[in-house]
């Protein structure tokens, strides 16, 4: 293969990759990151960018009176982290999730949604 | 974390120690199959400087492996440490490194690689003695033993937890590097030695002679597919042109990509203007001149390796350059900052406002496309609407060199729920708008 060719198509081959996930980041969560739902909802699902570490993953719900409203250890399988919640009335929830990624990189971060018209 | 900063953490040093240590005791084992022995036995000579070159592999050998098990022990517990958010003295009495050892992968791969290296000090024993080394079926085991002892450093990195394809690929390249690179650079010092220290006759220079073209044949196989296997591992872990200059891990990989070319060339130069005259049988004098330059230039290269190696050792304690700044958004937020994450159809934004509590403040805002790569916007404004009916206030952000936006002395005059919103322009004349509520603290 010509000098030119090389170079071109391994600035083709790194040009066209998709970035990895080498930590786990939030993907998405149900409820939807700074959404308003009807309803308080019986669970808090979370999908991270990579697998999770069950044994070192977690997550914190407070409800709009402060108090803490998850239902204890999450259910964690593969990047999914899913835990059950607790009625708390209309008002602003926060959570805050902690994840261990099976490349043993530790991240963090915190989000609300809220319950009702507010 | 930057590169100067992260130079503090002592497990730089012992995954150094550790990758140094894997390496040399699975690249002397692959030089004794595949090179020392094959080299030994066309030179039909077993003499005393033969048994000396043979002591001096097993030194390697044992000290290797040895240095491995050691070092793999800190690196387990620092490991534990920040995994678990326990301070040192209390990951034993809190049952934490048995919880990391049996229920994390990397704890799961730290026990099977404990086991895997007492087997092959058990193979040792017999494999870096003459008659050992002879023993087709031992030579096999060993040989597979130490490529898996170095193989499987790929699940204490950045290589594993990717999903799909990459799932697969990734580690699969990584693996295949890190034996490839044992068996090239972990060769290089016994090449050196037994360059060094056969002496100046008819015998030694024959066992010269098959060493340098057997090392020759490792070095091109090992080369082309560290190369390969080095292009995917980029791919996945730089991610972009961007992300390779623009952060210190993507500086930190240049600098081992600029080495690793340095290595090449050198063994261009070994290849193809010192071997041929090593292997020449006229002139003896330029033969044994040949091999001494080939030793001088295995033990520059063996030093260039060295130097990767600490690389190696730092890039694995930091993020990867494909997604830095998103660590930098979502993992790393002040505590007097709140922070908002903005999900919407086309695109989505890391709202960061700090102090997040009434009176001056400033916000950050960082925009990324679904795939989590830098959305390329033309203009960014701000708009922050209080929890009680009142008029809204609009700013225009200015874009920081680091690709995020940024709006600073904004006013919040009120606790509570407040409304950010997002306005975009994109690159291709479209619009994005994120919408979300954000919570202010009252002041302090």
């Amino acid at each position: 293969m010509r000098t030119p060719t090389a170079i071109a198509t391994f600035g083709f081959i790194f040009l066209a990759t998709t970035a990895a996930q080498a930590h786990a980041f939030l993907d998405h969560a149900n409820p939807l990151v700074g959404s308003t739902v009807a309803s308080a909802p019986h669970e808090l699902s979370l999908s991270f960018t990579q697998n999770l570490e069950p044994a070192f993953s977690s997550v914190e719900v407070t409800g709009p009176n402060g108090a803490r409203v998850d239902a204890g250890k999450p259910q964690i399988s593969g990047n999914t982290m899913r835990v059950g919640l607790k009625a708390a009335g209309p008002g602003t929830y926060h959570v805050h999730w902690h994840a261990l990624s099976v490349d043993t990189h530790t991240t963090q971060g915190s989000f609300t949604f809220h319950v009702g018209g507010q | 974390m930057s590169a100067d900063n992260n130079l503090n953490d002592p497990l730089i040093y012992v995954r150094a120690l550790h990758f140094a240590a894997t390496i040399a005791a699975t690249g002397v084992v692959w030089f004794i199959a595949f090179i020392g022995e094959p080299a030994f036995r066309d030179a039909k000579q077993d003499t005393g400087v033969t048994k000396l070159v043979r002591n001096r592999f097993a030194w390697i050998a044992w000290i290797g492996l040895l240095a491995a098990v050691l070092s793999g022990i800190p690196w387990l517990v620092l490991t534990a440490e920040s995994m678990s958010g326990q301070p040192l003295s209390e990951l034993s009495s809190q049952g934490v490194l048995w919880t990391v050892l049996s229920q994390t992968d990397f704890g799961r791969d730290w026990l099977l690689r404990f086991v895997m290296a007492c087997v092959l000090g058990a193979l040792f024993v017999r494999f870096l003695s003459a008659e050992g080394a002879r023993s087709l079926w031992l030579k096999a085991v060993t040989v597979i033993l130490a490529a898996a002892l170095v193989g499987s450093l790929a699940w204490a990195g950045h290589a594993i937890g990717g999903r799909g394809v990459e799932g697969l690929l990734h580690p699969a390249a990584d693996v295949l590097h890190l034996i490839a690179a044992a068996a090239w650079a972990g060769a290089l010092v016994p090449f050196a030695l037994l360059l060094t220290m056969t002496r100046v006759d008819a015998a030694s220079l024959t066992a010269a002679r098959t060493a340098t073209l057997r090392f020759s044949t490792l070095g091109i196989v090992s080369v082309a597919t560290i190369l390969f296997t080095g292009i995917v591992n980029t791919c996945y872990l730089a991610g972009s042109i961007p992300a390779l200059v623009g952060t210190d891990y993507g500086h930190l990989l240049l600098i081992k990509i600029a080495l690793f070319l340095g290595m090449v060339g050198i063994a261009g130069i070994n290849w193809l203007r010192l071997t041929p005259r090593l292997i020449q049988n006229a002139d003896v004098v330029a033969a044994q001149n040949a091999r001494r330059q080939l030793s001088c230039n295995a033990t520059v290269e063996a030093i260039m390796s060295a130097a990767i190696i600490a690389i190696v050792a730092v890039l694995g304690t930091l993020p990867p350059a494909s997604h830095a700044h998103h660590h930098a958004a979502s993992g790393a937020i002040p505590a007097d900052a709140t922070f908002q994450h903005i999900h919407g159809e086309n695109g989505m934004a890391d709202v960061m406002i700090e102090p997040g509590r009434v009176g001056n403040a400033n916000a950050t805002i960082r925009l990324w496309n679904n795939d989590l790569e830098t959305l390329d916007a033309r203009e960014v404004t701000v708009t922050l609407t209080a929890p009680t009916a009142g008029k809204p206030t609009t700013r225009v952000a200015s874009r920081d060199p680091d690709g995020a936006w940024h709006v600073d002395g904004i006013e919040l005059t009120q606790p509570g729920n407040w409304t950010v919103t997002i306005e975009v322009g994109l690159g291709d004349n479209g619009r994005l708008m994120l919408k979300a509520p954000i919570v202010i603290e009252p002041e302090h």
